[in-house]
């Protein structure tokens, strides 16, 4: 999943923004988003029981 | 020029045929439009992703899907989606198909535990190589810097 969230927000991150600072702080952005809410649903699948 | 006045100068003149040739390497090798167009850091980011998200799903047992399947009506629906998502890593999806490697539905592999990791980084890197064309086509035809 970390490896999944990097990539993409590598990819993400290089093409969203106009300047390498705008750049880098909306890929950690993507990053953590795609994280935080991949663990989130990771907790609400695993009490879901079918 | 301001950025939002290139960008409707840009859209009038409507996209130069070097552009399209440079979406077209874009999504053959990934990276390649970039280079073309002298973004070298962008190259080694975004197409370096797309090669490493490919040869990982590789390494970790993914399948690519092909359009080719026992049970033509149900088979072609189920594996549009995908195989539109394997068919945007360019050339990597062809010579995979060309070399009839990775597309085989082996009971095997698909036990292994990284299989259906693989199989969506797979997908990942071709849908990624989709973005990569369309940024490198918009550079190219000046409506990105």
């Amino acid at each position: 999943m970390m490896l999944f969230a990097a990539l993409a927000s590598i990819v993400l991150g290089a093409m969203g923004k106009d300047t390498n600072r705008e750049r880098l702080l909306y890929g950690a952005w993507v990053f953590a988003e795609f994280v935080v809410i991949g663990l989130v649903l990771g907790w609400v699948l695993y009490f879901i029981p079918w | 020029m301001v950025k939002t006045e290139r960008m409707v100068a840009a859209r009038s003149d409507g996209a130069p045929g070097r552009a399209w040739l440079v979406g077209l390497a874009a999504w053959f090798i990934p990276g390649l439009g970039h280079l073309m167009v002298s973004r070298w850091g962008r190259a080694l980011l975004m197409g370096g992703a797309v090669w490493l998200c490919f040869f990982l799903g590789m390494a970790m047992g993914g399948r690519l899907n092909a359009l080719a399947s026992t049970d033509p009506w149900s088979g072609f629906l189920v594996s549009l989606f995908p195989v539109i998502g394997n068919f945007g890593a360019g050339a990597l999806y062809i010579v995979s198909w060309l070399l009839d490697y990775g597309f085989a539905e082996d009971v095997e592999q698909a036990a292994r535990v990284t299989f259906e990791y693989g199989y969506i980084f797979l997908i990942l890197a071709g849908l990624l190589n989709y973005l990569n064309m369309l940024d490198a086509f918009d550079i190219a035809a000046g409506r990105k810097s």
